[in-house]
């Protein structure tokens, strides 16, 4: 166990009436940065931070320490078990986290050492040649993070997990037109990263970003949606599955357990055992994190909900948190749903989408990095990024084809601590979708 | 510490280096989270230590940040920014450059009307406990929070150049909010909206009349729940200050970010619709429009003596009488446009890399009372509270939603709708604004999280802004 860590589990031991959790969480990141076919920043960053969650009777106190030491944990101890008796009670509380289930282990490799970032520039001088070819720079970002947690609490939780994601996002936009196009890659084994197989999907969206460019008129359109859409969708829909989004009366699920909500060609789950996704050991509060249904063939099957809210709420808990979703594939091929269009859209990538209404499902946001015409089962233009205003269970309610195969999309969260996760998604072909506006522009 | 850091920057003087800063940040960070009456979280992180150190390297930037202040990190850290710098330079076509200031010192220490970490905790927890209390689940309110962030941030900054600064600032958020419930959905009601945060103490609860509003949010959360929502297809729009200054901040502040011209933050951010040759000649809006970027007001988030790389504050005008004559600019991005930087260059933590940041990003005052706008207006509505927002990757097509719309007509106000969306392309929104508020309503409206960048930063900065009104905008959007 790490020394500080030892050092203030061992003060808390020692005080009676106090329950606690403290986690020790280590992070590292290269983060490189590229544009117009050239290095912007390479960033490498550090930290260690020990937090811990105080609860005596129902009266709670938390504190953070970053690169703690002694001085600062029994500086911050004093602070908290002065402060304590002073807190009001949160008569929800009722115990920490009481699953001791460990997680079977793994053999975690540190990728910032495996993908230098000579081997980072190398692979991306190789794209850059293949696009600049046709008229293309490169943008984005080629990340590698790596991770540790350490978790115990006073009722005996001791677990250690580790991550080390890799992010490969790389958008080709046109030195004229400025019609973008993206491919990314996404989990943490570089093994599945297969460059041609890369460099092939990055220079088939670059020949249909060659085509003129139109716009389109707002109403319903028959569209494609590509695994990243369809993943982004299934992220903000899961809101409503947590046990959280029903303790704030704001879940579209409220009321549907066991319901039929979808066609039975969807199929949702939170699955951290996926080898293509980042996988997850333990949920909030250190609960193992299992494979969970959370759509079966259209059913609404379960609620997201941790330890606190199982007592507040009464439901069941797990460690699910939403970070492994894997929309399980259809039977048809990205061709075969484009050669059914007759007229409609093929949308690549979704940005800035915000709830209007979460109960409802009901939001806007916009499309990016290639959107494009189909006529008579062909892509044959670009289209201006366009706005949507849709209900997300209207969208999932009007799916009719799914791809065959899911793909890993990585997504990172960049409102806290930097982070990466990935979902898994197949290409959708969706009956109607709700077209508002168009940005006129690329 | 200034002598720990000008020992650092004396460490970084070699003639492969053309140019190297480096940031020290402390800060301090207490969260109060109740919900329903209850407290749900307290959380508390003291004097939180951060370094950067930034080294110019064959024109290319590398950076190098820690939480861990300690001699043997600092020697790790500068030979990783080093090394970052060599490496990222053999991808590189265009060798980053621009010219030397001279050496500037500035030093700010702000102090607040009343310190939150000094204040007696009982005082603090007690005025929450009761504002909780008046605001928890009655009648159709199903749920309720009030929340508050408050910081103080003491950052020291020094560069090869010979500039030092040493500020130390406070900032608080401020938030309290409801929902009302009923078969028919959910609505939700705040106080004081989204861009309630300050430079000030605890004082900003008094100041913001957070009392005084309890009950006004619960009976209009309560309210929207059977009111009608806008019927019109297009309508004229007052937006009160506190939406407006999003408004401001996604239309105009993002858009006028000159890093996005060049697609430095294009995978996470976006780009602009803002191209170089526009300035001077694009009329970005009517002729009342004056908005510029004002790091020299300490009364406003976006204050620094000197910014992230060395410039000193200062205020630029950004649209001048509707047209577009300037940007927010780094050092490189200025020299490239030809332009002096604008000293936007900002990061949220000394372990961040600075980045192209609205400061005081404010929109002139006008003429005349909100009171005298609302009976100037013959048929409209007030909008005001942000609940949705959206804007496209290129800062040109919007959506915004906000809690609650007041009806007007014949210039009084005689009623409210539910969900006010309109929507917009920036450059005929802003020519649609034919009157903003004077003296007397314009204020800072500020947030404590602009997020941007990669690896993510949430920054605090402000907006000065009036209510103004905008004629025949979009209301009608089918959900």
């Amino acid at each position: 166990m790490n020394e500080q860590l030892k050092y203030l589990n061992d003060a808390l031991k020692k005080e009676s009436g106090i329950k606690y959790q403290l986690q020790l969480h280590k992070w590292q990141t290269d983060f490189f940065r590229f544009y117009q076919s050239q290095t912007n920043y390479n960033i490498s960053k550090d930290l260690i931070a020990l937090s811990a969650e105080l609860y005596k009777g129902k009266k709670p106190y938390s504190f953070s320490i970053d690169s703690p030491d002694q001085a600062k944990i029994d500086s911050a101890l004093k602070t908290a078990l002065e402060m304590i008796d002073h807190m009001p009670e949160d008569p929800d509380f009722v115990d920490l986290e009481d699953d001791l289930t460990l997680a079977e282990p793994k053999d975690i490799p540190n990728n910032i050492n495996e993908i230098s970032l000579d081997k980072k520039t190398a692979i991306l001088s190789r794209l850059a040649k293949i696009a600049g070819e046709h008229d293309f720079e490169l943008f984005g970002t080629f990340i590698c993070n790596f991770e540790s947690d350490h978790l115990i609490n006073s009722n005996h939780l001791d677990k250690i997990s580790m991550q080390s994601p890799i992010y490969l996002e790389v958008k080709a936009v046109h030195r004229k037109t400025q019609v973008t196009v993206l491919e990314t890659f996404g989990g943490e084994d570089f093994g599945y990263f297969d460059e041609e197989q890369f460099s092939r999907n990055l220079l088939a969206k670059i020949k249909f970003a060659q085509n003129s460019i139109v716009d389109v008129e707002p109403g319903e359109y028959e569209v494609i949606l590509a695994p990243r859409c369809v993943a982004e969708f299934a992220q903000y829909l899961a809101y409503g599955m947590s046990a959280f989004a029903i303790d704030r009366r704001s879940s579209f699920f409220e009321g549907k357990l066991d319901s039929k909500v979808f066609p039975e060609i969807f199929s949702l789950t939170d699955d951290p055992n996926d080898p293509e996704l980042i996988h997850c050991d333990y949920g909030d509060g250190g609960h193992i994190y299992r494979p969970l249904k959370l759509i079966d063939k259209g059913y609404f099957r379960a609620f997201m909900c941790n330890n606190y809210f199982h007592h507040k709420l009464g439901l069941p808990k797990n460690g699910n948190q939403g970070n492994c979703l894997s929309i399980a594939p259809g039977s048809s091929t990205l061709e075969k749903m484009i050669s059914k269009v007759k007229k409609g859209l093929y949308i690549s990538s979704l940005h800035y989408m915000n709830f209007i209404n979460p109960k409802e499902t009901s939001l806007t946001g916009l499309t990016r990095d290639g959107t494009f015409l189909i006529e008579d089962g062909k892509i044959t233009k670009v289209v201006n990024n366009l706005r949507f205003t849709e209900k997300i269970a209207r969208i999932f309610e009007n799916v009719v084809e799914l791809e065959d195969t899911a793909k890993s999309i990585p997504f990172s969260g960049n409102y806290a601590d930097f982070s990466v996760r990935t979902t898994k998604a197949p290409h959708a072909r969706i009956a109607r979708f709700n077209i508002s506006s168009s940005t006129r522009t690329i | 510490m200034e002598h720990k850091i000008k020992q650092i920057i004396s460490k970084l003087d070699s003639p492969d280096i053309s140019f190297a800063d480096v940031r020290i940040t402390f800060t301090d960070y207490e969260s109060i989270f109740f919900m329903n009456g209850n407290l749900r979280g307290y959380t508390s992180s003291k004097v939180s230590p951060a370094i950067g150190i930034r080294v110019l390297i064959d024109g290319c930037f590398g950076f190098a940040g820690s939480k861990d202040l300690s001699d043997a990190s600092i020697s790790r850290l500068i030979a990783r920014a080093k090394s970052n710098a060599i490496h990222g330079a053999k991808f590189q076509k265009e060798k980053l450059t621009f010219p030397a200031l001279p050496a500037t010192i500035g030093e700010y220490i702000h102090k607040p009307e009343i310190d939150p970490f000094l204040m007696p905790q009982e005082e603090k927890l007690e005025y929450f406990k009761k504002l909780a209390e008046l605001i928890k689940p009655q009648g159709k309110i199903v749920n309720s929070h009030v929340a508050a962030e408050f910081e103080r941030q003491e950052k020291f900054y020094a560069n090869s150049e010979g500039s030092y600064s040493h500020t130390v600032v406070y900032n608080t958020l401020p938030l309290m909010g409801v929902v009302a419930a009923d078969a028919g959905g959910i609505q939700s009601r705040t106080w004081p909206g989204h861009m309630s945060a300050g430079r000030a103490g605890f004082e900003l609860f008094h100041q913001q009349q957070f009392m005084e509003n309890t009950q006004r949010i619960i009976k209009e959360a309560t309210d929207l729940l059977t009111a009608p929502t806008i019927s019109e297809e297009k309508a004229d729009i007052i937006i009160g200050a506190g939406h407006l200054a999003l408004q401001l901040h996604e239309s105009v502040g993002h858009a006028t970010e000159a890093d996005r011209i060049f697609g430095q933050e294009i995978s996470f951010a976006g780009k602009t619709f803002v191209k170089p040759s526009m300035l001077g000649k694009f009329k970005y809006g009517s002729d009342i429009l004056n908005i510029y970027s004002d790091s020299t007001d300490p009364k406003g988030m976006g204050y620094h003596p000197l910014d992230d790389e060395g410039v000193p504050g200062k205020r630029v005008d950004i649209i001048k009488n509707g047209i577009l004559v300037n940007q927010q600019t780094s050092r490189h991005i200025a020299h490239k446009l030809g332009l002096e930087p604008s000293s936007n260059m900002r990061a949220s933590f000394a372990d961040d890399i600075p980045l192209v940041r609205m400061s005081n990003f404010c929109i002139a005052p006008g003429k005349g009372s909100l009171q005298d706008l609302i009976a100037d207006t013959e048929h409209g509505y007030l909008l005001d509270f942000t609940k949705t927002w959206s804007i496209d990757d290129n800062r040109n097509n919007f959506q915004f939603t906000t809690e609650i719309g007041y009806k007007i007509k014949d210039g009084k106000i005689t009623g409210i709708v539910k969900e006010p969306t309109y929507f917009g392309i920036t450059p005929e929104f802003w020519n649609a604004c034919d009157a903003i508020c004077g003296e007397e309503e314009w204020g800072y409206q500020s947030t404590f999280n602009c997020g941007k960048g990669e690896p993510g930063q949430v920054m605090r900065l402000s907006h000065g802004v009036a209510p103004a009104r905008f004629k025949n905008i979009n209301v009608r959007v089918k959900i």
